[in-house]
């Protein structure tokens, strides 16, 4: 700087004569000599930290990750980061139930992000882009699935991948099990399962249709191989025993949607009775709607207590369907066999049960009629193990010797989501048991709250909601009801990510830390603890909550 | 690096129907400012605001810094000057009076931040219109202080402020008056930006804070040598009084206007001559046409600069005259006008030496916004013609 040096560090700079002296008071040496470190009793440590959503994911997406990849337009990348968790991106982001949404930090600040149809954007535009093969390397030993719904699917992949050999035994004459028998064509286009399905397949896995293990062939059949891996699902629709049940016009929910799923004629009449209130009850009503029926859902709780998913309810209410809560059917009223109206009791609700939700009690004396030209029964469905020894009960996991279970028909009824995880941990468990290898210990990560957000570095903005077609043109027919992000959109939507404890290189650390003592290298940051005096702005100035400040041991 | 930056828009040059507070904003903008940190206070706000509006634009390429208080504002206009970027902020009266603290630090550490000051009267009790004691009060920080009597004025001076600031290395405030100004519309002449790029270079601090060779600013200095620093920082104000008549003429030169560091108007044969600053200086030039048509001998002084005080050019303009009447829209309580009290030190030794020192009375008018009308004015010229010497040290003008 062209002053007056210091000649020795502990040696006042004195000066003979004014114009000797800079203009302002400035150090003669440098300011390094004074290590500010040594003040330090709090220590700034970048400890990046799971985003709820992440955490709330059964199958255990990379959300933050995938939806950053988006916000830099790198559809292809966000697809195959998802892919990593979910062979299925592009069904999920359409069916799914999305609970990473309910945990969305965002949802405090203002509206979660729309992670559902961020993910659709990304599995659609990432597989325009083109797919691109992983590199596998074979293995000798191979695997039997039996069932091809989104577990043994989401299994078959994750082997594929790892280099076994997989063979998927279906009953029906065309695989996706549920996806395909149970979820209607408006919620999920056929092209776009097949398109997942063909995926997996181009792994390499082989899927057998029209094979019902227990009818075609038996179990035993199966033993040549090294393991297998039951995920047959709740093929059996649970019954009603009630006066009448046995009248024509009654059939089940499943059955109806299977049969319009495969492309078949179902006839109904004019007035429609679906008793239930989960996903098969508010897809069995929005099908007859669209086969031209009125179609009401009679429910034995109230809207509330209803375990469908809420976007499916809001849908349903939105195609002006109509629902009786707190009814319950307690006869078919009958005439010449046929099914002439249901008699129904009014319910109320009482203490909560086992399942959490308030126990429906009949009230007495309160039972009245309805006339209804067909009745579909949609509440609950069961596992068929009639191909298992009698008594055979399954769990997730291990059943017996080689033999491994999972999706619905180890879990109970679940979501596809949580079929694509049991999948996964399947394969897991698997590749672990044919290569003789130990759990890997669990850790439980830490997952941001809400109050580690510094809001100030965002700005209010609505969630960006999808186009749907109006509820006149698809009533009538069963064309995708949501139409999806454009790439515009969802650009605006990744925008609103927090990006919860994961660094995005923001450089408000190395901004705002008054002793310069921060730097970058690439992606990552060092402090440089020889003059970081501790003050603990950068964690508070961090937007995401990836700084912590932990005390200082010395 | 000001003129290494490619806006995305540019500010239109030409005549335009603008503001005080918003030819304030085209002459920061102009000077191509960097960092921009202010709080919002009336009268000043809307300076802000459009240059808030410039930076959302493209048009300004600053960092626009918020801040929760005044103090604040200054602080990181401070530490963007210290790093080299050229620095901007506005405000009035309690809002300059919580920098106080801070408007030392950027005299005594040498930043030549610029700063527009919306004289507005200091509360007790409240009040928003014009008078100058909030500047006033903040006299002896080091700072240079410019008084506009125009808006063309006051875009003017921002872009001569920046160049007196940067070449002796202290902060400039340019003051305005609240509404009669700030808040008046006139035809202002915006310049062309490349003009104002060949007269405002890029600023290059001899100092600055550089990562690469840290140092401390402002650090503890002993008694051995904290004279020396007041002392050069005396020095620099001195010679800012030829920095800034030069900048002054190398404007008109540039752009055809310029103000002096003083303005004279007929004064010439004036035995009486009229003192002013700010926007009283517009109605007693109207005062002093009709005055003198009617044969009054009275004349003005304008006093643009007023710190350093131009005591050069107020000897000068000053000696011919027989009276002297200061109008002064401050008060400095136990001693009277400001403006009156500067022109008498600047008289007193003059006198001594055997140069005139002409009766000086100091008339206190238009507190708290109030109008200094022509007719008082005339009353101000009547009671200095029809007295020898004033009758007392303070004279009140329109007291209830």
């Amino acid at each position: 700087m062209g002053i007056k040096e210091q000649t020795r560090p502990d040696e006042p700079v004195t000066f003979a004569v004014e114009q000797e002296m800079p203009p302002l008071a400035v150090s003669v040496g440098t300011s390094l000599a004074n290590k500010t470190g040594s003040w330090r009793y709090l220590r700034p440590i970048y400890d990046p930290k799971k985003p709820p959503c992440n955490h709330a994911c059964p199958a255990g997406n990379d959300i933050q990750g995938f939806i950053a990849l988006i916000t830099k337009k790198r559809f292809r990348e966000a697809w195959e980061l998802l892919r990593e968790t979910n062979p299925f991106p592009a069904i999920t982001g359409r069916v799914c139930h999305h609970p990473c949404e309910l945990e969305c930090n965002r949802r405090q600040f203002d509206e979660p992000l729309s992670i559902r149809l961020l993910e659709r954007l990304a599995a659609d535009e990432g597989y325009r882009e083109g797919f691109r093969k992983p590199v596998i390397e074979k293995r000798a030993e191979r695997v039997a699935i039996v069932g091809s719904g989104p577990a043994g699917l989401s299994c078959a992949h994750f082997l594929a991948l790892k280099g076994y050999g997989v063979t998927v035994f279906e009953a029906e004459r065309e695989p996706g099990g549920m996806l395909r028998l149970g979820i209607p064509a408006y919620r999920l286009p056929r092209e776009v399962l097949d398109r997942e399905i063909l995926l997996i397949e181009q792994l390499g896995v082989e899927i057998k249709t029209g094979v019902q293990v227990g009818q075609d062939i038996q179990l035993e059949e199966l033993n040549g191989y090294d393991a297998i891996f039951l995920a047959t699902g709740l093929s059996k629709s649970r019954g009603l025993k009630i006066p009448g049940i046995e009248a024509e016009g009654i059939l089940h929910g499943l059955d109806l949607l299977k049969s319009i799923n495969l492309g078949e004629q179902v006839e109904l009449g004019k007035r429609v009775a679906i008793i239930g209130g989960g996903n098969t009850a508010m897809d069995a009503a929005r099908v007859a709607l669209r086969l031209g029926t009125q179609p009401t859902i009679v429910y034995r709780r109230t809207r509330a207590e209803m375990p469908a998913i809420p976007d499916e309810i809001e849908a349903a209410e939105e195609e002006g369907i109509r629902f009786n809560f707190l009814a319950a059917p307690v006869e078919v009223i009958t005439a010449d066999g046929r099914m002439r109206g249901v008699r129904l009791v009014k319910m109320e609700l009482g203490e909560p049960d086992e399942s959490g939700r308030r126990r429906p009690i009949p009230v007495e004396g309160s039972e009245f009629e309805m006339e209804f030209d067909n009745l579909i029964l949609a509440i609950g469905e069961q596992p068929d193990l009639s191909f298992l020894p009698q008594g055979t009960a399954l769990s997730e996991g291990r059943v017996d010797g080689k033999i491994f279970a999972g999706g619905d028909v180890a879990t109970g009824a679940g979501t596809v989501v949580e079929a694509i995880a049991s999948g996964h941990r399947a394969a897991e468990t698997i590749h672990r048991y044919l290569q003789g290898l130990p759990e890997p210990p669990v850790q439980e990560p830490v997952v941001v709250p809400f109050e580690r957000i510094n809001t100030d570095y965002f700005d209010h903005r609505p969630r960006v909601h999808g186009p749907v077609l109006a509820v006149p043109e698809r009533i009538r027919n069963f064309d995708e009801v949501e139409l999806g992000f454009t790439r515009e959109q969802g650009l605006l939507e990744a925008e609103r990510c927090f990006s919860c404890g994961t660094c995005d290189q923001c450089d408000n650390c190395i901004t705002y830390c008054p002793d310069v003592a921060i730097s970058r290298d690439g992606d990552d940051y060092e402090v440089n603890y020889d003059y970081c005096k501790g003050c603990g702005i950068c964690a508070q100035e961090c937007p995401r909550g990836v700084i912590d400040l932990v005390e200082e041991e010395r | 690096m000001a003129t290494e930056v490619e806006t995305k828009a540019k500010i239109e040059a030409g005549r335009k129907v603008i503001t005080g507070n918003y030819a304030v904003s085209y002459g920061a903008a102009l000077s191509r400012a960097q960092v921009i940190s202010a709080y919002p206070i009336t009268p000043q706000t809307t300076i802000v605001e459009l240059l808030a509006d410039f930076c959302a634009e493209g048009i300004l390429d600053a960092k626009f810094i918020k801040v929760e208080s005044e103090h604040s504002a200054m602080a990181s206009c401070i530490g963007a000057s210290a790093a080299g970027a050229r620095a901007f902020t506005a405000t009035s009266a309690q809002g300059l009076a919580l920098m106080h603290e801070v408007l030392h630090w950027a005299a005594g550490a040498r930043l030549p931040i610029v700063l527009a000051e919306v004289n507005r009267a200091m509360a007790p009790p409240w009040s928003i219109w014009t008078d100058q004691n909030d500047s006033l009060a903040q006299r002896d920080t080091g700072w240079l202080q410019y008084y506009c009597e125009s808006n063309q004025e006051t875009l003017d001076t921002v872009i001569q402020a920046y160049k007196v600031a940067e070449r002796v290395s202290l902060p400039t405030m340019l003051v305005l008056d609240a509404f009669f100004l700030s808040h008046t519309s006139e035809a202002v002449e915006i310049p062309e930006q490349a003009l104002v790029d060949r007269y405002l270079p890029p600023y290059r601090p001899k100092f600055k804070l550089d990562i690469d060779d840290p140092r401390a600013f402002g650090g503890i200095t002993m008694p051995g040598e904290y004279m020396e620093f007041r002392y050069k920082m005396e020095r620099a104000m001195e010679e800012a009084l030829e920095v800034a008549r030069e900048a002054d003429l190398e404007y008109r030169e540039r752009f055809g206007r310029g103000y002096g560091l003083v303005e004279p108007y007929m004064l010439d044969g004036a035995e009486i001559a009229l003192v002013t600053s700010g926007t009283v200086t517009s109605t007693s030039r109207l005062v002093i046409r009709e005055l003198r048509a009617q044969g009054v001998p009275v004349g003005l002084l304008k006093i643009r600069l007023f710190r350093p005080f131009p005591t050069p050019e107020v000897r000068r303009y000053l000696s011919g005259v027989k009276k002297i009447a200061v109008i002064d829209r401050n008060i400095g309580f136990g001693q009277g006008g400001i403006f009156a009290q500067e022109v008498k030190s600047a008289l007193y030794n003059y006198g001594l030496n055997g140069g005139p020192r002409p009766p000086l009375f100091g008339f206190i008018a238009g507190l708290g916004g109030r109008d200094i009308t022509p007719e008082l004015i005339k009353e101000i010229v009547e009671y200095t013609s029809t007295h020898d010497r004033p009758e007392e040290e303070i004279i009140w003008m329109g007291v209830k």
